[in-house]
C-alpha cells in the first residue's frame, strides 16, 4: 500500500479505522464487563455462612466443621472470628466497631466449589444434621439487590456492544460509498466498454474491501494495544505474562473479527454504490 | 426471418448490423424519437446529421443500448434487443465501440492505459494486444508522447482521439461516434471522420452523428438527415466506395 493512498483515500482509510477501533475498544469493554459480572455471580454463588444452633458453644462449632470437611460441595470452611465479624459489620454500618464487643459467635464461613448445585444448602444441611448439628445455611439472597444484576450487566454489554459494532458497521459501509464515488469515472468506462453490474461493481468493492481488510486490522491493532495498556494500568503489579494468562482466546474475537467485518461492510458499501453508478451508465444494460 | 429467440442471426450474416424498425424512444413523459427507420450495413458508414436536439444522442443511446426502446424493433448485430436479457446485452456491448461526446476516462491513467482498458476488461494478453495498440495510436494520430501522459494532461483534441482509439481498441463490428467532431476545427474534424470511416474496411459497421453536413463527403457513406425525432436517408448526398472512388 506504500505511496498508494493519496488524499480521499487516506482519510477514508482513517475513518474505516477509527470506526474499527471504537468498535473493537466497546467489544473489548463489553467483554470485560461479561468477565466481571461472571465473577461476580460466582463470588456470590459461592459464599455461604453456616449459623450453628445446637450443640451451642465450642462443641457445636468442633462438631459442624468435622462435618463440614465431608460435606458435599464445600471447598472451605472457616469459623468467623471476632476481628472479621467487626470488620464486616464496620464495613455495613460505616461505624467503627470493636472485636471485644462482639458476642460469642457460632458462624461458619463456607467457600462452596464451582460445581454446587442449587440445592447445596439443603444437601449441607442434611450433612449437618447425620453428624448431630443442627445449623442453619445462610446463603446470598436470590430475591434482593445484588441478585440478577450479573446476568442483567452481561446482557446490556453484549447487546450494547453488538448494537455499537452494527452502527459503526453502518458507518464504514457509508464512508465506502465514497471510494465508490472516486471510481465513478472507472466504472462509466467499465459500462461503456460493456462490464456488466457485478463486474464494475465487484472489482470497486475488491477494492474498498482491501482498504477496509487493512484499516480494520490496523483500527484493532490499536484497540488492542490501548486496552492491554488500560489493564496494566488498572491492575497493579500486573505483568505481560500475567495479562498472557489472564486472556482467554474468547476475548480476542473483536480484535480478530474487527479486519473482517471491516473489510465486507466497506465491500458492500462500494458495490451498492458502484452498482447505482452502473446502473446509471448503463440504463438497459 | 425473424427467430423465436432474442438472436436474428439471418439479418447479422445478410450484412445488416443495426435495423430500427418503427423504432420510438424518449426520456419519461416526453418522446424523442418517433416511428424510426434506420440500417446500417457492415463495412459501410452512416453519418446522421440534423440540427440541435433532433435526437441524434437520443440515437445513439438506443443503438449503445444504455436507453430502451419504447415501441417498435431494433435488432442490433443480431440481436434482438427487445427479446434479450441483461446477459445478451452485456455481451453485445463488448461488440460495441462507443466514441462519446464527451468521452469519460480513468483521469488518472496515461492515455494508452485507457485505451486499453476494454482489451484489460476482455482478459486479453499485452502481447497479443500490444503492436496492434502502438497501430491504433498512430492511426487516430495520437501523439506517442501525449499517449503516455495522464489523461487529465491532455488536451480536448488528444482526448478526443484517445476516446476514439479506445472505441476501436477491441476491434468492434459496430463504432457509434457521437458528434466526434465537436469543438474540432473543419480540417481536424474531416480528418477524425475519415479516420473513423477508414474502419469499414475492416468490416464493422460505422454510425457518426454531427450537425456538419459537410462531413458527408468525407468518405463514401449513407447520409441520414433527422429532425423533430424523424429519420431520412438523404440519397442525393450518399455515396458508395465506388462512386466515392
Amino acid at each position: 500500500m506504500k505511496n498508494a493512498l493519496a488524499g480521499v483515500e487516506r482519510a477514508l482509510f482513517w475513518t474505516l479505522a477509527f470506526a474499527a477501533f471504537a468498535a473493537v475498544a466497546v467489544g473489548l469493554g463489553a467483554r470485560a464487563a461479561d468477565r466481571l459480572a461472571s465473577h461476580y455471580d460466582a463470588e456470590r454463588a459461592s459464599y455461604a455462612i453456616v449459623r450453628v444452633t445446637y450443640p451451642e458453644g465450642p462443641e457445636g462449632m468442633e462438631a459442624a466443621e468435622a462435618a463440614l470437611r465431608a460435606a458435599p460441595h464445600v471447598a472451605e470452611a472457616a469459623p468467623m472470628s471476632a476481628e472479621r465479624a467487626a470488620a464486616l459489620l464496620a464495613e455495613w454500618s460505616g461505624a467503627a466497631v470493636r472485636p471485644e464487643d462482639m458476642p460469642a459467635l457460632s458462624l461458619i464461613e463456607l467457600t462452596l466449589a464451582a460445581s454446587a448445585p442449587r440445592d447445596v444448602a439443603t444437601r449441607i444441611e442434611r450433612a449437618l444434621t447425620r453428624n448431630g448439628v443442627s445449623a442453619e445455611i445462610i446463603m446470598a439472597p436470590q430475591a434482593s439487590s445484588g441478585a440478577g444484576v450479573g446476568a442483567r450487566v452481561r446482557t446490556a454489554a453484549l447487546w450494547g456492544a453488538g448494537a455499537f459494532a452494527l452502527v459503526m458497521a453502518l458507518i464504514v459501509s457509508l464512508a465506502a460509498r465514497g471510494i465508490a464515488a472516486r471510481r465513478r469515472e472507472w466504472v462509466i468506462v467499465m459500462a461503456d466498454c460493456g462490464a456488466t453490474r457485478s463486474q464494475a461493481a465487484g472489482k470497486v468493492a475488491d477494492e474498498a474491501a482491501l482498504l477496509g481488510l487493512g484499516a480494520g486490522a490496523v483500527g484493532a491493532g490499536l484497540a488492542g494495544a490501548v486496552a492491554i495498556a488500560i489493564l496494566l494500568l488498572a491492575i497493579p503489579g500486573a505483568g505481560l505474562d500475567a495479562l498472557r494468562a489472564m486472556i482467554l482466546p474468547i476475548d480476542l474475537i473483536p480484535l480478530a473479527a474487527a479486519p473482517f467485518v471491516t473489510a465486507i461492510a466497506a465491500g458492500a458499501g462500494a458495490r451498492a454504490a458502484a452498482g447505482q453508478f452502473h446502473a446509471q451508465a448503463a440504463r438497459l444494460g | 426471418m425473424a427467430r423465436a429467440n432474442s438472436f436474428d442471426t439471418d439479418l447479422f450474416d445478410r450484412g445488416i448490423a443495426v435495423r430500427l424498425d418503427g423504432l420510438s424512444a424518449g426520456y419519461g413523459a416526453h418522446t424523442v424519437l418517433s416511428g424510426l427507420d434506420f440500417e446500417a450495413r457492415k463495412g459501410e458508414v452512416a453519418l446522421v446529421t440534423g440540427p440541435e436536439a433532433a435526437g441524434k444522442s437520443t440515437l445513439m443511446h438506443l443503438l449503445r443500448l444504455t436507453l430502451a426502446p419504447r415501441a417498435g424493433r431494433a435488432v442490433i448485430l443480431g440481436l434482438d434487443i427487445g427479446r434479450s436479457n441483461a446477459g445478451q446485452r452485456a455481451k453485445l456491448k463488448r461488440r460495441i465501440g462507443y466514441v462519446a461526446e464527451n468521452p469519460v476516462f480513468v483521469e488518472h491513467l496515461t492515455a494508452l492505459e485507457n485505451i486499453i482498458l476494454p482489451l484489460k476488461m476482455a482478459r486479453r494478453r499485452a502481447r497479443a494486444y500490444e503492436r496492434d495498440v502502438i497501430e491504433l495510436v498512430d492511426f487516430v494520430g495520437l501523439d506517442r508522447g501525449g499517449a503516455d501522459l495522464p489523461v487529465e494532461n491532455i488536451s480536448g483534441a488528444e482526448r478526443r482521439r484517445a476516446a476514439i482509439a479506445r472505441a476501436l481498441a477491441s476491434k468492434p463490428d459496430l463504432i457509434l461516434a457521437d458528434d466526434p467532431t465537436a469543438g474540432m476545427s473543419p480540417e481536424e474534424g474531416r480528418r477524425i471522420v475519415k479516420r473513423l470511416a477508414e474502419m469499414r474496411r475492416v468490416g464493422a459497421a460505422v454510425v457518426i452523428t454531427s450537425q456538419d453536413e459537410s462531413l458527408a463527403d468525407v468518405a463514401p457513406m449513407q447520409h441520414w438527415r433527422i429532425a423533430r425525432g424523424r429519420l431520412a436517408i438523404d440519397h442525393a448526398s450518399s455515396a458508395d466506395a465506388e462512386a466515392f472512388e
